[in-house]
């Protein structure tokens, strides 16, 4: 697993989206799928920066490939315990008019991943999610 | 980096990356189209909730005052998006 930390800001994404790619390049797999890992790590990235009480850490990303499953980890250090899949679905067939704001991003990871884990330890948020890619 | 571009009358361009921080940036921007508008999506690389949030809000805004947005041209990824957030039937898309 190779790991880097960012700063708590949406300025950050750049270095993040970097990042990712120099990963998929280096796994030698299909380069369309960084914009999968991208969408998954904006997201969750971002509801970490927006609703990590008390976080002042910069959170860490991690990413592992080990046929066929990536794997992409974002770890929020000395926070209250947010879990986004804790967020109501987004129910997709709603008219445009009755969307609420607010959880189409963790609606897009769902829909992208195939398994999403939450867990909250000494204090620390820690979300996996896995997708398997066929070569 | 995204940007906006203006072409022919009723037609703007959205080129590169709408994410969260550009968004941010340049939401006041596209939200400044008053008048029906096709989006052409042509150079638009990808797109995440926080873009098509705003896409959606001007959506609403123009359909409010008479209005029509449609996309087009969508790389086949940011369509995906689109289908994932159950909006490739309800938006305007060619």
């Amino acid at each position: 697993m190779v790991a880097r930390t960012f700063p708590r800001s949406f300025g950050a994404l750049e270095a993040i989206y970097a990042f990712i790619r120099e990963f998929v390049a280096g796994c030698g797999i299909d380069p369309e799928i960084a914009y999968d890992l991208d969408v998954i790590a904006e997201e969750l990235f971002t509801n970490m920066v927006k609703y990590g009480r008390g976080g002042r850490r910069e959170i860490e990303i991690a990413l592992e490939w080990n046929v066929p499953i990536l794997a992409i980890r974002l770890r929020d250090f000395d926070v209250e315990r947010f879990d986004p899949m804790q967020t109501p679905p987004v129910d997709p067939s709603r008219p445009i008019a009755e969307r609420r704001a607010g959880g189409l991003g963790i609606h897009l990871v769902r829909q992208i991943a195939d398994r999403i884990h939450y867990d909250y330890q000494g204090r620390d948020s820690t979300i996996t999610v896995t997708k398997v890619v066929s070569s | 980096m995204f940007e906006i571009r203006m072409l022919e009358e009723g037609t703007v361009r959205l080129a590169g990356r709408l994410d969260a921080a550009e968004a941010e940036r340049v939401g006041d921007e596209l939200l400044a189209i008053r008048e029906s508008v096709r989006l052409d999506c042509s150079e638009l690389d990808y797109i995440s909730s926080a873009g098509i949030g705003i896409l959606i809000e001007l959506y609403k805004r123009l359909q409010n005052t008479g209005h029509t947005m449609t996309l087009v041209n969508l790389l086949p990824r940011v369509r995906s998006i689109f289908r994932y957030a159950g909006l490739d039937r309800l938006l305007r898309i060619e």
